[in-house]
């Protein structure tokens, strides 16, 4: 595999076992706004610096991530209200302490919270494996302490990860991880104590890559509606997953803002849909279909290691 | 070595020839395009060699992250696991044989996926060992030599046929790859996107033929690098396609569309490959073929 070794064996979509979503629906969906924080004097990471623009402080990028906390949050907020979609919201949970306000907002509305890592400034990639597992223990107690809620998952801070990154979740009582873009399905990764699985996210259907490097809003909508389209005519055979990746500083800005409601009506304006959580299709995959699946894995593997 | 003042090309790969004094290409079927579809299975490796040269700028993932990174490596593997299978389903359904480009470690970590191809009726063109390992000038020639041998030997093995095509890892080849191929037996190579008919090419071993790819619809080259629109992309293949059947009225043409499962196999790209071909084989007079059909059918006119 061409991945950190043996986390996962290799499942071919055109050999295996179905995948049944609860009401028959053919489609996953969840939403995740990524609420995050990069910090205006970042500790210095030798491997990676976040604001190579200029010298620290970068206050223009720094501020056009901070429009989304203090504007584009709340505008994208009265979207996601008006069309009653439950967020899984990736977020760096330093958010709780800065900005109780959103903290709140999240929580009233019953949003899963997903790890995005403490500060969207601080990567794994540099951690000891000693420090990984602290970083684990300050996400749960964080995010127990401002909302009572278990961590179930997370996306790496800004998709960092180190090779331990997976065993160390799972002992921490993490049951995904969402920076596997290998497939349209939960997938089982091979962990020392587990279950742990990919749940499918998406650096493609997300607003980041598109908007700031790509295309414009129209270009957006146009991908969303066929990513949807193409999965949700694959689910008649075996349920899929879509996830759709949001940053309220992009999405939340005037001039784009009517996209999320298009791309909501088109989205929900379809019966057969699940639009739940990660958590939910986690415990969902690992409830009826994990087993399954890794035991068809081990089978393909068998009949080729036999030849 | 650098370019001497003198008449034609600056290497002795083959001679220059331009295309309105050839005499006059005709497919078999008398039909003025040929059509084909090269589809690259690729494996990254997540801790290459130390020594090993990749491209600056290889796609997928988001941005350059420390190692390992998860998003370039897990979006490439999507090809692999999900993809392919999308590509070759559209391919199929318009009537398009599929020549795959599988390299060394591919063939080796996925041999399920070597006998569907197989089964599929794919043809299978050698792509070198790895996308993470390149062929370039910094190899020795002994070295060299060694990775066509074993890429050739290790698909043979695992697919029961001899591959007679090369598409290195990347395009990226050391000035002795022609003749390195030649004396592997390689009887056609895919690294040089300079034409829209095939061409031969000669080495002090022996002769290649060049069956040129079309590098401005090449998935990676117009959606990942130039960013192009999909409806923009949808245009141009369409566009290419109409304006080569035109030409090939006078003297046949190819069109080889090369594809990434990884990229043009994600459900939001995949739509727009389907709506082109259906564009494209409504032309009438496409020859729809492999790799190894038009080098063949170039070698005997």
């Amino acid at each position: 595999m061409a991945l950190p070794p043996h986390r996962v064996d290799y499942l071919p979509m055109a050999d295996r076992p179905k995948i049944s979503w609860p009401d028959e629906a053919k489609v996953a969906l969840w939403i995740a706004p990524n609420i995050e924080h990069y910090e205006y004097l970042p500790p210095r990471d030798p491997r990676r610096n976040p604001w190579p623009r200029s010298p620290h402080p970068e206050v223009q990028g720094y501020s056009h991530r901070d429009y989304g906390n203090r504007v584009g949050f709340w505008r994208m907020l009265d979207v996601l209200d008006e069309y009653g979609v439950r967020c899984t919201a990736s977020t760096n949970l330093a958010v709780f302490e800065h900005y109780p306000d959103i903290g709140k907002a999240m929580t009233e509305r019953g949003w899963e919270i997903m790890s995005h890592g403490i500060y969207n400034t601080r990567y794994l990639s540099s951690l000891t494996e000693e420090e990984e597992r602290e970083f684990y223990v300050d996400c749960v107690d964080t995010l127990r302490r401002h909302t009572g809620q278990d961590l179930k998952g997370m996306l790496g801070p800004a998709v960092s990860n180190t090779v331990r990154t997976p065993d160390l979740m799972a002992e921490a009582g993490l049951i995904y991880h969402a920076d596997w873009l290998h497939d349209d399905q939960p997938i089982p990764i091979n962990v020392d104590n587990g279950p742990l699985v990919s749940v499918p996210y998406s650096i493609e259907l997300n607003d980041v890559p598109v908007f700031l490097h790509h295309h414009d809003t129209a270009e957006f909508v146009e991908m969303v509606k066929a990513q949807f389209d193409t999965l949700y005519e694959e689910g008649e055979n075996s349920g899929r997953v879509m996830a759709l990746a949001l940053h309220p500083y992009l999405m939340g800005m005037p001039h784009r803002i009517q996209a999320l409601e298009e791309i909501l009506d088109y989205l929900l304006g379809h019966d057969a849909i699940w639009q739940t959580t990660a958590s939910a299709i986690a415990e969902h995959f690992i409830e009826h279909h994990y087993q399954e699946f890794v035991e068809h894995a081990e089978a393909i593997s068998a009949v080729h290691d036999a030849s | 070595m650098p370019a001497e003042r003198s008449v034609g090309m600056d290497h002795s790969h083959y001679p220059y020839s331009p295309l309105p004094t050839r005499s006059a290409l005709t497919w078999p079927s008398g039909k003025p395009l040929a059509m084909g579809a090269l589809v690259l299975l690729e494996h990254y490796e997540w801790d290459p060699p130390p020594d090993a040269y990749s491209l600056r700028n290889s796609s997928g993932g988001l941005i350059k992250l420390p190692a390992p990174d998860y998003v370039q490596l897990t979006h490439r593997e999507y090809g692999h696991r999900v993809g392919v299978f999308r590509l070759l389903d559209t391919l199929e359904r318009h009537g398009i044989p599929v020549t795959v480009a599988v390299d060394k470690l591919t063939a080796v970590h996925y041999p399920w996926l070597i006998d569907h191809l197989m089964q599929r009726d794919c043809e299978l063109v050698a792509h070198g060992v790895a996308a993470s390992q390149l062929i370039t000038s910094k190899l020795s020639e002994e070295d060299e030599a060694e990775i066509i041998t074993d890429c050739l030997d290790t698909l043979e093995k695992l697919s029961g046929n001899r591959p007679s095509g090369w598409f290195s890892p990347e395009g990226v080849e050391s000035s002795r790859t022609p003749e390195l191929l030649a004396a592997a037996g390689v009887n056609y190579v895919c690294d040089w996107p300079n034409d829209e008919q095939p061409y031969k090419m000669t080495t002090p071993v022996g002769d290649l033929v060049s069956l040129p790819l079309f590098l401005e619809v090449d998935d990676e080259f117009a959606l990942w690098h130039r960013r192009a629109s999909l409806a923009s992309w949808e245009g141009m293949i369409v566009a290419a396609a109409t304006r080569l059947h035109v030409d090939g009225q006078t003297s046949a043409r190819h069109m080889m569309l090369t594809l990434r499962p990884w990229l043009t196999g994600q459900p939001f790209r995949i739509r727009s490959l389907d709506r082109a071909l259906r564009q494209v084989t409504q032309l009438g007079g496409v020859w729809a073929a492999h790799g190894n059909d038009i080098v063949k059918a170039f070698s005997e006119s």
